[in-house]
């Protein structure tokens, strides 16, 4: 790592992280058990984005009229979508934190917002000439996610890229994969990745429960991203890069819908939840939203992600 | 960058993070020259660990015919591709790693294996770098070459995978230096399997997550070798644990071969990972490949090997492979054997440097037959 992108790097991540000059606690991770981000100045992280110089938010913000029922917050063709107006999000490159993203495949999004009073619901549209929803080892999914500071206060709202240690913020995020095991309606097998492919006999067809542990990896230890899961997104916190963790209570849900060249995303969450690590949204208030989205068939991965700064949201009485 | 001081390369280099040598390193040393790529380690390893879901393809385990026999496909002349030509002699290496290669915005220097290139896990097993003119005749050295290559993960001191993982799933274990991906914490971004040179961790698609060679943990924390290890029928490996050269015992059948005799070598030492899995170079095939493949020490190594007779202590040490299922901490070398033992010091066999001949008369006085085989 070199020049400005070291500086940008360092910044963020503050001068606990590897890579950085001058740290005194840079030994390799001992133990990946833990879940602690691997961050540490909140101001650093602050400044870094605002080196990397964010798009400009949309003027006005987006406002969540209120609805009445439940129709739009799964459904992103519901009626009352039509009755919003869209607004766009202009995304800017992942390039503070490494791996970079300096030419995201996505440009710009369409986003609108809704609530009932329980839930808020934000409809995200983006085009995408192909669905990519089969997760081999060269391919990757498409994703997108929304991000609301867990505590927001008007005069320092968290880092928006990914928030910073004692600034924690909710990121849910949806995978096209998810959606399509959902449409499956069953799991996963290796035939939806590969028609012809063949195999005699898995553990789990002839060991006890007990005993096949040791056979299967991710999903054997409940994984989040591993298992079958009955929601396409993930709710999930996070304090800066590399410490996005999935919550014990996932309380988030969403659909996504591919056609004519274009994904049209609805993600929900309710309005107050329980636990510390989920924020509260009245009706009346005003908070501020951001997003980050991924095009699989660019590669675009983890960090390797296009990123909009915060997003004034309303939410109507 | 932190500089770390990788003593394979001879000199400092940078990584990701500060040096952190674990207490014991996890290490294997195999002799190529005793390979015949029965694939006994490979099956071996895959009944014990990548027999379910989404590990259909998957071999932490494999063995390649070398120079054109990859898995996954043309792994290690596609990274050396894009390393570019770099000077690998004299016993500094004055060219770049990996780390200090990687482009811009990068952590390392890698490359996203096509799916296809693990469809073909044994591709080219057996061939040769050139077919033989009509009226060849055996030639010494060989006109035409190939050899063995057993891979396992090589459990780096300075892993690329862990460098590479921007959140913190891949780690090195302080107490045994095995490589692991924490599959609770791994969110299948595969930024170890593009980053990793030698391609050994995998992407299960089925879990969505990354996995690798676990170095049969649960078998080294018991002080017991790995299953590739304690299955190979040609008993061409010996798994234990190295030290640095500063710190190398001679009574240390690993540190013996590699640091003291010095017949063992690194795979790509140039790419800057210090990997623990050393080989005995085979000593038929040409030094100008084997330098690319281990390093510009490869002849000495292999001139040590071939001079293995007049080195009773290296002879002791080799005998041990294959010997005992248990790890060997210490060895010792009397007149008639080679003694191994075991951390606290309690003997694991003695191996005898001549088997005892015994010679019984042709014919069978008690079966009133004759004996096809008399030793």
């Amino acid at each position: 790592m070199k020049g400005i992108m070291k500086l940008l790097y360092c910044a963020a991540l503050g001068a606990g992280l590897a890579g950085c000059a001058g740290t005194t606690d840079t030994a390799a991770p001992a133990t990946g058990a833990e879940e602690k981000p691997a961050v540490s100045s909140s101001q650093a992280a602050h400044y870094a984005a605002l080196m990397a110089k964010p798009a400009p938010a949309p003027e006005g913000g987006v406002t969540a009229s209120r609805v009445s029922g439940t129709a739009p917050m799964l459904d992103p063709f519901a009626k009352e979508w039509e009755q919003v107006k869209p607004v766009t999000v202009t995304m800017t490159p992942q390039v503070v934190a490494t791996p970079t993203n300096p030419k995201p495949a996505i440009g710009d999004l369409s986003v609108r917002t809704l609530h009932n009073g329980q839930s808020l619901g934000v409809l995200i549209e983006w085009k995408d000439a192909t669905r990519n929803d089969r997760l081999v080892p060269d391919r990757f999914g498409d994703q997108v996610a929304v991000e609301i500071p867990i505590a927001y206060r008007s005069d320092t709202p968290p880092n928006p890229m990914m928030g910073a240690p004692g600034e924690p913020v909710n990121i849910i995020q949806w995978r096209a994969a998810f959606q399509a095991d959902l449409d499956r309606k069953r799991e996963i097998t290796i035939r939806d990745n590969y028609p012809n492919a063949s195999n005699d006999l898995y553990p789990d067809q002839f060991l006890k429960a007990q005993d096949v542990r040791s056979y299967t990896g991710a999903a054997g230890v409940d994984n989040p991203v591993a298992k079958h899961r009955d929601s396409p997104v993930l709710d999930q916190v996070a304090e800066g890069f590399g410490s996005l963790t999935t919550k014990p209570h996932q309380e988030a849900d969403g659909r996504g819908v591919w056609k004519d060249g274009k994904w049209r995303v609805v993600i929900t969450t309710p309005m107050s939840a329980a636990g510390a690590n989920a924020p509260r949204l009245n009706p009346g208030e005003n908070t501020v939203v951001s997003f980050a989205v991924w095009d699989g068939s660019a590669q675009e991965v983890g960090a390797r992600k296009a990123w909009s700064d915060w997003v004034p949201l309303k939410l109507a009485k | 960058m932190p500089k770390v001081y990788n003593w394979q390369i001879g000199r400092e280099m940078e990584y990701l993070y500060a040096d952190a040598r674990p207490k014991k390193q996890f290490a294997m040393v195999m002799d190529t020259n005793k390979c015949i790529a029965c694939q006994t380690c490979t099956v071996a390893c895959k009944t014990t660990w990548t027999s379910g879901r989404g590990q259909e393809y998957m071999f932490w385990n494999n063995v390649e015919t070398k120079p054109y026999g990859f898995y996954p496909l043309g792994w290690d002349v596609k990274v050396l591709d894009k390393l570019g030509v770099q000077p690998i002699d004299g016993a500094i290496y004055k060219g770049k790693t990996i780390f200090e290669a990687a482009p811009e915005g990068e952590r390392v220097l890698g490359y996203l294996p096509d799916d296809l290139d693990y469809a073909h896990p044994n591709l080219s097993e057996d061939d040769s770098v050139g077919s033989m003119t009509q009226g060849a005749f055996m030639q010494m050295p060989h006109m035409q070459w190939m050899h063995y290559l057993p891979r396992i993960c090589n459990h780096c001191t300075y892993p690329a995978c862990v460098g590479a993982c921007p959140r913190q799933s891949a780690y090195k274990r302080p107490e045994d230096g095995i490589v692991l991906i924490d599959q609770m914490r791994c969110r299948g971004y595969r930024e170890c399997v593009r980053g990793c040179p030698y391609k050994k961790p995998f992407f299960n698609s089925i879990t969505r997550v990354s996995e690798k060679c676990i170095g049969c943990y649960p078998a080294v924390e018991d002080g017991r070798q790995t299953q590739c290890t304690v299955t190979c029928i040609g008993k061409i490996r010996l798994q234990g644990f190295i030290t640095t050269p500063q710190q190398a015992r001679e009574d240390n059948p690993l540190d013996y071969i590699i640091h003291v005799a010095k017949i063992a070598r690194p795979l790509y030492p140039q790419l800057g990972l210090e990997p623990n899995v050393y080989y005995i170079p085979p000593i038929h095939v040409p030094p100008a490949y084997l330098k690319q493949l281990f390093g510009a020490d490869v002849e000495a190594a292999v001139n040590g090997y071939r001079k293995a007779m007049d080195d009773k202590k290296l002879l002791g040490a080799l005998l041990l492979f294959g010997a005992t299922s248990d790890i060997t901490h210490h060895f010792k070398v009397t007149d008639r054997f080679a003694i191994a033992y075991n951390e606290k010091g309690d003997e694991l066999v003695r191996v005898p440097f001549k088997e005892p001949i015994y010679l019984r008369p042709a014919f069978d006085e008690a079966y009133q037959t004759v004996r096809s085989n008399i030793t």
